[in-house]
């Protein structure tokens, strides 16, 4: 048991972990995740049952993957606590030992004061013990590597949180329309533009939340980058659609209705006469004969917007193109084509704040703890009258920068 | 514009061709030569990235083009100041051909000045390309030192010893530099993800080749700790290291798309 736990708390351990993460990862992003199972039986022939039997395609939420992850937290929890009961434990015993190591370079009355100097110049701290005067700082660096190991298991705990934890929602809404959430939270649209007041592409929504207790937020521009917080809910910007809209007038009647159409849809007072709205473009490319093909956008821009109808009558079905503007009757009605609609696709994100703070605190720390550890190692110097020793638990880089100095007395010598 | 960026190539061309010549011939003077040379080729290099930053009127890091151009010129930076500051003028043969290539690379990309896409109007734009740009420089020039060592070590003698020892330990320096902003790199992506798209991790390709680079960089250090693992092997660790860094900053971008594929 004593063995296991050793293995399973040493750096060996942790190394063997991180690799198998790392060999999971490449595989994770050369095969394509969470497709559909028959995406995988096209695009890898007789290998997909392989993919699909080792969980390949959905490797990141697959039981081994998340072993590992327990398994680097455990080994991350244990070797942190054995860490810092080290550290503490031999602060004070640090210097004492300092002080004791035999001199492993020797040095000249002159040299060894020119160097005690130095270290007086670079704001050691200094403790004559016997004989020896140990020279120190940067004591805070011991304690590095302990918070980079807490640190890195505080964002494997808290990440899990935020990434599983929040409810998350996709819903479009229709300016001057609302949605509204499980709870009675109401989050309403005001308007939706895809670029703003000089052309610029920038897809923002005015948008506000009321929380079931009758608290308001502002009204609020969203934009990628730039979600609503409000309460436990976030909304971003995320989407964008764009509706038909048409006006259709009973001509027995006079009486007229607006409507917004985001699907296909039949306008008719019969069910069998009147239109058949089937999408709205947002341009079209005129051959030289005069022939007309319809093209989509990749930015939502609806340069030139045309509506792709069916007119429904005596059981036959015409396809027409409508531009805004243009008026058709069919059915007894008259359909008056407007100016599409822009209108946003929103991410609802329901989560509890103080994961995300906690989250970015352990982001602080892992900072830190990086920072400490490698750019402020510890200095545990002891000098005597003959030389000098290096100790501490990185002494590597004092000793190099020492031997340089030491190289530069001799030449200046 | 342009013509300061052939410029710039033409005299990071030059340094190279004429350090490669002054080791080849132990000429001193091609040597010093050359650093001057790739001086001016670094403050065409500056200068050429100022004029492209007011033209655009943003910092310019927003595509392929861009990141490589500052990549290049990290890399280039990195080798001023390590030169300057712990004389390290062997570094020059390892660490000017990985600008020139970096560089060359950029010239291959589409070079237009292009309106930046609303997915990168943020404040964490500068901080997470910026960080990426000095950890990437960094690692590769940890790899450069490292090719020198592997070379060097092949001979014996105690200069070389106390050599060795300074390369080892400038590498690893370098290593802890990367990986400090390579952290950086993906704890600002990961705010800025939540921030953009909802959440703090997506498994997107560049955001799991960006955590293979920490892990292997991650193991590198592990590996140093552990008193023997110090040396030739871990000199070529860093050098093997070089292509997944390049995989993760260029590789992804083309053959992996995803949520970063800016173009």
């Amino acid at each position: 048991m004593k063995k296991a736990l050793r293995f399973i708390r040493s750096m060996r351990f942790g190394i063997l972990l991180l690799v198998l993460i790392a060999l999971c990862s490449v595989v994770g992003s050369l095969i394509p995740q969470d497709k559909a199972v028959s995406w995988y039986a096209q695009n890898y022939g007789s290998l997909h049952g392989v993919i699909l039997m080792l969980r390949l395609h959905r490797i990141f939420q697959s039981w081994y993957f998340i072993a590992l992850l327990v398994l680097l937290c455990l080994n991350l929890t244990l070797c942190s606590l054995v860490r810092i009961v080290s550290v503490v434990r031999d602060r004070r015993r640090v210097v004492a030992r300092t002080a004791a190591l035999p001199d492993q370079v020797r040095l000249s009355a002159e040299g060894v004061q020119r160097l005690r100097r130095h270290l007086e110049d670079i704001r050691c701290r200094r403790e004559t013990i016997g004989e020896a005067e140990v020279y120190r700082k940067n004591a805070v660096g011991r304690y590095g590597s302990f918070l980079i190991h807490l640190s890195i298991l505080l964002v494997v705990l808290f990440g899990a949180a935020a990434l599983y934890l929040p409810q998350v929602v996709d819903r479009t809404c229709l300016p001057g329309e609302s949605v509204v959430m499980d709870d009675g939270t109401e989050i309403s649209v005001d308007a939706f533009h895809i670029e703003d007041v000089t052309g610029r592409l920038d897809y923002s929504s005015r948008i506000r939340i009321r929380l079931p207790d009758g608290r308001n937020s502002e009204w609020v521009d969203i934009r990628v980058n730039h979600p609503l917080a409000f309460g436990s809910w976030k909304v971003y910007q995320q989407t964008y659609g764009t509706a038909g809209s048409v006006t259709v007038t009973n001509l027995a009647d006079g009486g007229s209705d607006d409507f917004t159409l985001t699907d296909t849809a039949l306008l008719s007072l019969d069910g069998a006469s009147g239109l058949w709205y089937e999408a709205v473009y947002p341009d079209y490319l005129l051959d030289p004969s005069g022939n007309m093909t319809l093209v989509t956008s990749t930015t939502g821009r609806y340069e030139h917007p045309v509506y792709q109808v069916l007119l429904a009558s005596d059981g036959n079905l015409r396809p027409i193109l409508v531009f805004p503007g243009e008026e058709l009757e069919a059915g007894g009605l008259r359909f008056r084509f407007n100016e599409p609609i822009e209108y946003p696709g929103l991410r609802i994100k329901r989560t509890p704040t103080v994961i995300n703070a906690l989250l970015i605190a352990s982001f602080v720390l892992m900072l830190v703890g990086l920072y400490i550890a490698f750019f402020m190692p510890p200095v545990l110097i002891k000098t005597d009258a003959e030389g000098y020793a290096v100790g501490g638990l990185k002494p590597e880089g004092m000793r190099i920068k020492l031997d340089e100095l030491l190289q530069e007395y001799r030449r200046e010598e | 514009m342009r013509t300061l960026f052939i410029v710039t190539i033409i005299l990071y061309a030059a340094a190279v061709i004429l350090q490669f010549t002054g080791t080849a011939f132990k000429k001193e003077r091609l040597l010093k030569l050359s650093w001057l040379v790739f001086l001016a080729a670094f403050a065409v290099h500056l200068l050429f990235t100022i004029v492209r930053g007011v033209a655009a009127k943003r910092i310019p890091l927003s595509n392929q083009f861009e990141f490589a151009n500052a990549f290049a010129w990290g890399v280039a930076l990195m080798l001023i100041v390590i030169r300057r500051r712990l004389k390290a003028d062997w570094l020059s043969v390892a660490a000017m051909p990985m600008a020139l290539l970096i560089l060359t690379y950029a010239a291959l990309q589409p070079m237009e000045i292009r309106d930046l896409m609303p997915a990168l109007r943020s404040a964490w734009f500068g901080i997470h390309i910026g960080s990426a740009v000095l950890s990437y420089a960094a690692f590769v020039l940890a790899g450069s030192v490292g090719l020198r060592y592997v070379l060097l070590a092949r001979r014996n003698g105690a200069e070389e010893e106390s050599r060795l020892r300074q390369m080892d330990y400038l590498s690893y320096r370098l290593v802890a530099f990367g990986f400090l902003f390579l952290t950086v790199v993906i704890l600002s992506g990961a705010i800025w993800a939540e921030q953009a798209w909802s959440a703090f991790w997506t498994w997107d390709p560049k955001e799991v080749w960006a955590l293979i680079t920490w892990i292997i960089y991650a193991v590198y250090l592990h590996l140093r700790l552990r008193g023997k693992r110090r040396g030739a092997a871990m000199a070529w660790y860093l050098v093997v290291a070089v292509p997944v860094v390049l995989f993760t900053f260029a590789g992804v971008n083309t053959l992996l798309p995803g949520l970063h594929s800016y173009g």
